[in-house]
């Protein structure tokens, strides 16, 4: 019944999504709750709203200003992506396009709008570069920070050792799953390991036997993967069946989803995923939710789905909004600010330890900075790793390769702007 | 001269020298063949007794398996969910009859499709209202079914057959013996039969329409679990992405003919086979893999253009 009921809302939701907006700052979410991509999208979205939920409710909003939190329902399709996009721009102070496909889409739409984009941890990686991408953030970390910290742990911090190796790299067949690779063979040909890009086509998400059978023949040593939806539960199934060996098997952040590990259970011991959040069931932060929210009927999650790494995710991920929120507010001094103040404040975040502790969120996200010539942030991660029944920390606070990693950014967003040209520039000095 | 080499002897090559790898590749495409087999015949079902080609299939078979997961989340027993849940089948099908069918009688073909697409739509907003968008582990354990995997070594190599997966093909073959002991053997069946081939006739000698409408999409809806247990198995869990495998039926149907059981199940495991066998020995190798999105596609366009009836389908002469 709590299911029909959730999903009503959540219909609902979806329906009066980019109607008129109600009072306050208008934050829509292009989530997806329907489709191929939904079981990892839920409970992201969950936390996300949630936090948002909470927000009103117990502060009456940021700055006194109540946040009109809408979704507009993509499915994770590009094309219904760019649709929501336009249908909800009107009244947002920002646009959340849930996937790298739509964040390519609305790139240069933003830039005409003035509308910020907010792609926490996915999206194009050289959005790091502000002076190019003046009106998108990828904070707090971007897919080339992630393949740079799982190959600093793939080689204990010397990517020197994994000469000669060979790494297999399993992705979706997609503008997300494809990201990483400009970053991963740029690094495969400087430390001379064999990269071996194996893609996974949408409608072969859940028959992946040929791509472990070429895993199997091959027998690369570690393997990567780049996995969003049923892709991860169909990958990790098929690891277990080839019996690859679970500590060679690492995924990017959207690849460590508690539901596909706890069908697998004891047989995915060993499995990791680097993250840019880490769960803290204890954290402050979690006994506002379950007061303001979740113990009054007002979340669509249910009370498992609290621990869940996505969940807390979609907690950080809101937070981050309504820090840069709450930036621009206290620099403009007015709470009903606009989208280019937003913008402003996103690009001036300060999230020290300090104000984490405030927060109530100490250790779930580590604290970085953003300026206008770093939209990323470049937090860092930990790598958390399934002990056959619950993600667990196993590593310390990890930071991906600036010294590599910028150049390239540099170097891509120029590219872009050159592609797009005319592109604005912004001078950042 | 290299790039004949790739295609023309390192295959073979690759394959002679280890041959239980081989092996291993046709027993993985013997079984996504069977699983696909699975699908189109349900397509086959109906489309033999009715001339309705079924756009549900792909979703019954996502409904089926949540149906089923749904009723044993509730505490109640593995096999008596499976008794329940072909109640909830037998039941979509006489809704479908009654509501969408029935009212659509003698409307052109492309009508009736329509309406199978709009059954599609339904199907997803109605799960997706009752189930939710998670993914939810499939009750092979509960049902009994055996875990784990038997080891060979063959030419001293390793093959691995997973217990489910042989449970799967023999599970498809005793359906599929059934559905043509059936059609060939009963009353009923010959029914079904009659109706495909000439409804006037049939309905003439006093076949009812609706009765066997009913029967077919009942038995379309028994198929679509039978696949959703075992994709699900497969497939690590069961969710709204499973419904994009249906759409592996249609090259199968296109190989093997819309009318044909027998080329339903040749057409599938047909496609199961040389689709992995590509995408291992060539594929990857020349093309950077992921060539199953298409490749089925590409032979099924092949075979029409000499058979456009597909391998198995009834060659249709239309005199004006």
């Amino acid at each position: 019944m709590k299911k029909l009921t959730t999903f009503a809302a959540a219909a609902v939701m979806a329906i009066t999504a980019g109607a008129a907006s109600a009072e306050g700052l208008s934050t829509p979410n292009l989530s997806y709750r329907t489709g191929p991509f939904a079981a990892t999208g839920i409970p992201l979205m969950n936390g996300q709203r949630d936090y948002m939920l909470m927000l009103n409710a117990r502060d009456g909003g940021i700055g006194g200003v109540p946040i009109d939190f809408s979704e507009c329902e993509t499915g994770y399709s590009t094309e219904k992506g760019v649709e929501c996009y336009e249908a909800t721009k009107g009244e947002a102070i920002v646009t959340q396009p849930w996937s790298t496909g739509i964040t390519l889409q609305v790139l240069p739409k933003t830039n005409v709008d003035q509308i910020p984009i907010l792609a926490p941890g996915y999206g194009f990686s050289p959005m790091a570069d502000g002076s190019v991408f003046n009106w998108a953030f990828n904070m707090p970390g971007s897919y080339w920070d992630a393949a740079s910290m799982i190959l600093n742990e793939l080689g204990g911090n010397d990517l020197s050792t994994l000469a000669g190796k060979k790494i297999a790299f399993l992705h979706l067949d997609h503008p997300f799953g494809k990201e990483p690779l400009p970053f991963l063979e740029a690094m495969a040909e400087e430390h001379g390991f064999e990269l071996l890009p194996i893609p996974v086509g949408l409608k072969e998400m859940q028959n992946q036997s040929a791509q472990w059978l070429q895993i199997r023949r091959e027998r690369p040593d570690n393997v990567i993967m780049w996995g969003w939806g049923a892709m991860n539960a169909g990958a990790l199934t098929e690891a277990v069946k080839t019996r690859y060996p679970m500590d060679q098997f690492v995924g990017v952040w959207w690849s460590g989803h508690d539901g596909d590990m706890e069908a697998l259970g004891e047989a995915g011991k060993g499995y990791r995923s680097i993250s840019y959040s880490a769960p803290q069931p204890d954290a402050a932060v979690m006994a506002d939710i379950r007061e303001y929210v979740f113990d009054k009927g007002d979340s669509l999650a249910t009370e498992s789905e609290l621990d869940w790494v996505f969940y807390q995710r979609g907690l950080v991920i809101s937070a981050l909004l309504a820090e840069g929120i709450k930036t621009a507010q206290d620099n403009f001094g007015e709470g009903e600010i606009s989208a280019a103040q937003l913008r402003w404040g996103l690009e001036n975040l300060k999230l020290t330890d300090e104000r984490l502790a405030e927060m109530g969120m100490t250790g779930m996200v580590a604290p970085f900075s953003t300026s206008c010539s770093n939209h990323t942030g470049h937090a860092g991660g930990w790598m958390l790793e399934w002990d056959g029944a619950k993600w667990v920390v196993g590593s310390d606070h990890l930071m991906a390769d600036a010294e590599t990693i910028r150049p390239l950014e540099v170097a891509a967003a120029a590219e872009y702007a050159e592609a797009n040209a005319p592109w604005p520039i912004v001078d950042c000095e | 001269m290299e790039f004949l080499k790739s295609i023309l002897i390192t295959p073979f090559v690759d394959m002679a020298t280890a041959p239980d790898f081989l092996l291993q590749v046709l027993w993985e495409g013997l079984v996504s063949g069977v699983l696909y087999a699975l699908i189109a015949l349900g397509f086959v079902l109906i489309f033999r007794s009715s001339r309705i080609f079924n756009f549900a299939q792909g979703i019954m078979v996502v409904f089926a398996a949540l149906t089923l997961i749904g009723f044993h989340s509730l505490g109640i027993p593995a096999w008596i969910s499976v008794i329940f849940t072909l109640g909830v089948m037998g039941l979509l099908a006489i809704t479908i009859e009654r509501v969408v069918l029935r009212p659509l009688v003698g409307q052109p073909d492309i009508i009736l499709f329509m309406a199978t697409i709009g059954v599609t739509l339904f199907l997803i907003g109605f799960g997706e209202l009752i189930f939710g968008g998670e993914s939810k582990r499939m009750i092979t354990q509960e049902l009994g079914m055996p875990t784990g995997s038997i080891d060979f070594e063959p030419f001293g190599g390793l093959l691995i057959l997973q217990h489910i997966e042989i449970m799967s093909v023999t599970a498809a073959v005793i359906l599929v013996a059934s559905l043509l002991l059936f059609l060939n053997k009963t009353r009923m069946g010959r029914a079904v039969r009659a109706l495909g081939d000439d409804p006037q006739a049939a309905l003439s000698v006093g076949i009812s329409l609706r009765t066997i409408w009913v029967l077919v999409w009942f038995l379309a809806g028994v198929i679509a679990l039978v696949t959703g247990i075992f994709w699900g198995a497969r497939a690590g869990g069961v969710d709204f992405a499973l419904e994009i495998i249906a759409y592996k039926a249609l090259p199968v149907l296109m190989l093997g003919g819309l009318e044909s059981i027998t080329g339903a199940i040749v057409g599938g495991i047909a496609i199961g086979l040389l689709e992995n066998l590509f995408e291992i020995y060539w594929g990857q190798e020349l093309l950077g893999g992921g060539t199953k999105t298409w490749f089925a596609y590409v032979l099924a366009l092949f075979v029409l253009l000499f058979r456009p009836q597909g391998l198995f389908g009834e060659k249709i002469i239309e005199r004006v």
